[in-house]
């Protein structure tokens, strides 16, 4: 009985569920037809896309990030905001500055005295861009610039904010832009570095660079960035020695090659393949980079075009010449850093002698890649990590003042490569304090330029340790209105 | 279940008081229909009229339900049928529709309604009041089970439906039930941002999700109609749309623009807003003279109508579509080498780029290798390659090349006319070769070329601005630079240390060719003319001030470097100091001063020795007389540190430690307020030549500072890195 009573339940239970199930798979039926996608399965495997070759035509092939290390006073240069003039020594009104944390430089200021900029504004251009009178060559060029007024991030120091630039983190470790850049579209010319970085000094309160920003992360290390360096021999270590020759060194390394290939056979480690294909570049850069670092052929136009320093290794304008040359061979990416901007006290004669060494030579890079029909396909990036406070740190006097960190808006300008020439985009408050139109965040920026070289910012993943990992992190959007 | 009076739901009372209010309100309803012409809305009723859209779902369904409840009653003595409930129904929808005939009448003298549509839909409305009064008149003669209590159920519904759905159409527009059902040709029609017209697929859809509703043919609020060309340009009752010529750009973009709360600002509150975007293409377009054949192409990439017109339709310029098969990529691997780069455009386009590297590695036959891909190259980059006017035939079959950069290659221009069959290139760089005005003629041929680079190309100033005038294809002439005077950038003196030995060489160099470096060793300053000219390098025999510039044909000449280079004195062979120096600044005491390397100017680069509380004094040793004549004290001077010179120096000399005769003082100025800092300040004390065994040298520093600085009061500090004796 028992047994009977069990076998009821179970029958009346099964028919119960079949019934259910039915029901169940009516309303799935029905529900697929209205989400069509919902049994199609995802997209491919993002890490499945071979990375080698831009995943749409590009805009741009390469990239030359004149990086203004130490940040740039934007309302000295290009935010032109008379109100800061009119209130000059007033404090910042707290509701402009909305309680935003500080700096430890002058958190404890007690007062917070704005600071109008003592150089005069001009508009240029079509876009009517406001650009001061330090930067007389870029203001020369303002139809072939794209200005960036409402760039912003998160950090408030110079350290994590360059990392941040850099990486699109603010933590070390991750890959630099240009390690991306050679990941995901490899090298032009196969007898030079994909990603070359160039150091330079102007006089102006300077901040460290580190090999930390030009790191492959996790890639691979063929995408690390190469740092060209201003002595006699630019890339260290690429001479032979002393009674080597051409021939006993290529003999040399077919033989290391020989070794090496033998302990991948075995092995299979990645890194060796890597170290294989280093050795074979660097020895077809012994030949490429004498030819490009030698300066002695540039025409004297050149000389006056980028000022007559450029012949003068190691200097700001000698390495916009270079990045010119390196570009024109085909290096992806290459980073120049000019250092000297942190102009916490005595900002207007810091920031004469920084302009002085980086305006000409700025305007410079430009406009000879556009008379050699490069700038098409060049893009060219200048700008800092952060932007300067609206308000003196320190004591205002009548011709001198000091600015704090200030990452909620400054400016950057973009020229080529596909972006629109001769605007302005994005807006600040009447007190250049805080972003009122367009704003435009480090992972947008990363975003936008991805995609100029051709490269979808959501598909280029590595994965590392359980996690992919982008560029953009999670977020990034690409900035559309500034694309020709 | 015959229900009684005294069971009913409601009391017969309120039963007849609700039908006379019904029977009552028909009437007026009538006779105001009489005299509709007549009729003017005082303004306390228009609220009564607005309350029409919320009223009329009430009779709606009521009487709906009705009509439905008495269709299906079968038998007089069905269970289903309920005679007081349904009298309640009915006598509800009787009332309420009254209520929604009154209000819909005094809701329609407002303008702006389509008057065929609506004329329709008032009588309909009308006789839905009436007709459900009449039937419960006479509902003891319509029982549910009679034919007659059917028909005019069936009638029912029929208006009822009709009325509503004409209503509907009042409000929401005529295809609004139908719209989503027929397929929608704009949004299957990709639109070409090349094709696109700024009105037709920009600006009119904002209007006809915007403003159609109430400018319509069928809703004319304000006698305004937008959805055609032409009575868009007629206006309203307020007049034309636009007007350039005002600031505001006329009443269409003034009253988008008016605050939301303003009553004149459109579209009304509560209806669908235009965004800040889609406002803002609106007066932009009317900016440009609202114009319907604009065309997108034809705006700057600059124009906001431009990127309104990419964000909305996508892409930007379209993306160029290859349509010639794609070479194996066997072939490709095959000719691409570590010189000869070969690469697709993007993943899975056929299309190729070739770049290629190596001057000296160069052959013609590179060139003519790709041949197999010529059906793909696209761009082909041979900058800087030894590349003659004979290869450029070659180049000429590569018939798909959109962009061929030339630059720096050994063109003399003759054979420019071999390109003729490149009828897709765009682009072509010619920068930095030799070739002649003439010879560009050869360009025409080629249909589809836009853009030309001649920039360094040996052409002449006039002939330069003639190309500039050619519209297209266009020529970029870059950058001359032979009128523009710049200042040269000073020599470079190459001797890094400051101490030298006698007869030692002083290296300067410019880097720019042909730069004349002028320089003086007296202390006067080192002009174009008079100073003399550096041919080799200079022999030094005395400490010696350099000072140099550098001067050039069709440049300003340089500033001025100068230069402190001190002579090495005779080896002292041992210090001893008086007194300790400053903790801070030892450097490595006693022996610092004979140690022959010379401090930079950093105060911290724990070469100096710096005094402040006490003199500094110190006795050199020679171990065998020496003949000398002059002591130097190498200092610096860094004043916004307190680094000041010294006040006064003092030298003693002789043959034995106790018998030094005091042999000259030195009292060096007070630096003024605007004086600068030195790295390289030094004081020499001359003094008659004899033999020399044992010196001692004193400096003092300044007690107080003076006033203009701001330790004005304190003691300043003297730092010294090094003492020659000569």
């Amino acid at each position: 009985m028992e047994k009977q009573i069990f076998d009821f339940g179970m029958n009346t239970n099964r028919r119960h569920f079949l019934s259910k199930l039915s029901m169940g798979l009516g309303s799935a039926a029905l529900g697929s037809m209205l989400i069509p996608d919902i049994f199609k399965g995802g997209e491919a495997d993002p890490s499945e896309i071979i990375a080698g070759l831009p995943h749409f035509a590009p805009k741009a092939k390469r990239i030359i990030y004149l990086f203004q290390n130490g940040a740039p006073s934007q309302l000295d240069l290009f935010d032109y905001k008379p109100m800061l003039n009119k209130m000059h020594g007033e404090d910042l009104p707290e509701s402009i500055r909305g309680g935003q944390r500080l700096t430890g430089m002058t958190a404890n200021q007690a007062k917070f005295p704005l600071a109008g900029s003592m150089f005069n504004f001009k508009q240029y251009g079509k876009s009517g861009a406001w650009i001061s009178e330090l930067l007389p060559y870029t203001a020369g060029i303002a139809d072939d610039l794209c200005f960036i007024k409402s760039m912003h991030t998160e950090a408030i120091n110079h350290d994590p904010a360059l990392t941040f630039f850099q990486t699109g983190a603010q933590v070390g470790n991750r890959p630099s832009m240009g390690a991306w850049l050679s990941y995901g579209l490899g090298s032009e010319n196969k007898n030079l570095p994909g990603f070359c970085v160039l150091l330079s000094r102007g006089k102006g309160n300077g901040q460290g660079v580190y090999s930390k920003l030009w790191t492959n992360g996790f890639l691979d290390s063929v995408h690390q960035g190469v740092q060209f360096s201003s002595g006699e021999n630019p890339v260290l270590y690429l001479g032979d020695p002393e009674g080597m020759d051409r021939q006993q060194r290529r003999k040399m390394l077919d033989k290391l090659a020989e070794l090496n290939q033998g302990t991948l056979d075995e092995f299979g480690d990645p890194e060796i393949a890597t170290k294989i294909q280093q050795y074979e570049m660097a020895y077809r850069m012994q030949t490429a980079v004498p030819e490009i670092t030698d300066m002695s052929k540039e025409p004297e136009s050149i000389v006056k075009l980028y000022g007559p320093e450029c012949l003068v290794p190691g200097t700001y304008a000698a390495n916009c010449l270079l990045a010119r040359k390196l570009s024109e061979q085909g290096v992806r990416f290459i980073q120049l850093y000019h250092q000297g901007w942190d102009s916490h006290g005595g900002l207007p004669n810091e920031i004469r002698g920084q302009c002085m060494d980086a305006d000409q030579a700025s305007a410079a890079l430009v406009t000879d890649l556009k008379q050699r029909g490069l700038l098409d396909e060049t893009l060219v990036i200048w700008g800092g990590e952060f932007g300067r406070t609206n308000y003196c740190q320190g004591t205002l006097t009548k011709d001198n003042y000091g600015r704090d960190h200030h990452p909620r808006a400054f400016t950057v300008w973009m020229a080529g490569g596909g972006i629109k020439p001769g605007i302005v985009y994005g807006e600040t408050d009447d007190f250049g304090y805080n972003i009122v139109k367009d704003p435009v965040h480090v992972h947008d920026f990363h975003a936008t330029i991805m995609n100029q070289m051709g490269l979808d910012h959501e598909k280029l993943v590595f994965k590392h340790q359980g996690r992919r990992y982008r560029l953009t992190d999670v977020a990034g959007k690409i900035v559309k209105d500034i694309i020709a | 279940m015959t229900p009684s009076a005294h069971d009913s739901i409601i009391s017969s009372f309120w039963k007849s008081v609700f039908y006379n209010i019904a029977f009552f309100l028909n009437g007026l309803l009538i006779f105001l229909l009489f005299f509709e012409e007549q009729f003017l809305v005082p303004s306390w009723m228009e609220p009564i009229g607005r309350m029409h859209p919320l009223v009329l779902h009430f009779p709606l369904v009521i009487l709906l339900l009705y009509a439905s409840w008495v269709i299906i009653t079968k038998k007089p003595e069905s269970k289903h049928w309920h005679p007081d409930l349904s009298r309640i129904l009915l006598l509800l929808g009787v009332f309420t529709a009254v209520i929604a005939a009154f209000s819909g009448f005094i809701l329609s003298k407002e303008e702006g309604y389509d008057a065929q549509a609506l004329a329709w839909h008032k009588w309909l409305g009308v006789a839905i009041s009436i007709g459900s009064v009449v039937w419960y008149s006479f509902l003891d003669y319509l029982p549910p089970w009679r034919i007659s209590a059917k028909l005019a159920a069936g009638l029912m519904v029929v208006v009822l439906m009709v009325g509503g759905h004409l209503g509907g159409n009042l409000t929401h527009g005529e295809d609004f039930l139908t719209a989503k059902l027929i397929p929608q040709q704009q949004s299957e029609i990709k639109i070409d941002i090349q094709q696109a017209l700024v009105y037709d697929d920009l600006v009119q859809p904002i209007l006809e999700q915007k403003c159609y509703s109430c400018h319509n043919d069928q809703k004319t609020k304000g006698d305004l109609r937008l959805h055609t060309q032409e009575l868009l340009i007629k206006g309203g009752k307020s007049g034309m749309l636009w007007d350039t010529a005002q600031a505001d750009l006329g009443l269409l973009i003034s009253r988008l623009h008016l605050p939301v709360d303003d009553k004149k600002h459109m579209p009304p509150r509560g209806k669908p807003q235009l965004s800040d975007e889609e406002v803002m293409l609106l007066a932009a377009w009317v900016r440009s003279g609202s114009r319907f054949d604009l065309r997108v192409a034809d705006l700057q990439a600059t124009d906001p109508i431009y990127t309104y017109a990419q964000k909305l339709i996508g892409g930007g310029r379209p993306e160029e579509i290859y349509d010639f098969p794609a070479a194996s990529a066997d072939q490709i691997e095959k000719l691409n080498t570590s010189y000869r780069i070969i690469s697709p455009l993007a993943t899975e386009s056929p299309a190729l780029m070739v770049n290629f590297y190596n001057r000296a590695g160069f052959k013609a036959s590179d060139i003519k290798d790709l041949l197999p891909l010529k059906e793909q190259v696209v761009q082909m980059d041979l900058s800087k390659m030894p590349v003659q006017d004979a290869d450029l035939k070659l180049i000429g079959s590569f018939t798909e090349l959109r962009t061929l950069i030339l630059n720096f290659t050994d063109l003399k221009g003759g054979g420019l006319a071999e390109l003729k069959g490149l009828r897709k290139l765009r682009e072509l760089s010619l920068s930095g070769t030799r070739l002649k005005l003439d010879q560009l003629e050869a360009l025409k041929q080629l249909p589809a070329l836009q853009t030309v680079y001649v920039w360094s190309t040996g052409l002449s100033n006039e002939e330069i601005q003639k190309l500039r005038s050619i519209p297209n294809p266009r020529f970029e002439t870059g950058f001359k630079g032979d009128t523009i005077i710049l200042a040269l950038n000073p020599p470079a003196i190459e001797n890094e240390e400051t101490i030298l030995k006698r007869g030692d060489l002083i290296r300067i160099r410019h880097q720019i060719p042909g730069v004349s470096i002028r320089y003086t060793l007296d202390g006067t300053e080192p002009d174009s003319i008079r100073a003399l000219e550096y041919q080799k390098p200079i022999r030094v025999e005395k400490n010696t001030t350099l000072r140099t510039k550098a001067y050039k044909e069709g440049w300003y000449g340089s500033k001025e470097q100068e230069k402190l280079f001190i002579i090495a004195g005779v080896p002292i062979d041992s210090v001893r100091l008086v007194y300790e120096p400053e903790k801070q600044y030892r450097a490595h005491g006693a022996g610092t001063l004979k140690d022959g390397i010379k401090s930079g100017p950093s105060m911290g680069s724990g070469q100096w020795l710096g005094y402040r509380n006490s003199d500094f004094e110190t006795f050199l040793y020679f171990d065998k007389p020496i003949q000398a004549q002059s002591i130097t004290i190498s200092m610096l001077r860094k004043l916004d540190s307190y680094i000041f010179p010294p006040t006064r120096v003092e030298v003693w000399g002789g043959v034995e430690e106790k018998s030094m005769k005091l042999l000259k003082v030195l009292q060096p100025q007070i630096p003024g307020e605007k004086s600068k800092d030195l790295a390289n300040e030094s004081y020499t004390a001359e003094f008659p030549s004899a033999q020399y065994t044992c010196f001692k040298v004193l400096a003092r520093p300044l007690a107080k500072l003076p006033k203009w600085h701001r330790g004005k009061g304190e003691k300043a500090w003297i730092f010294i890195d090094e003492i020659l004796v000569n």
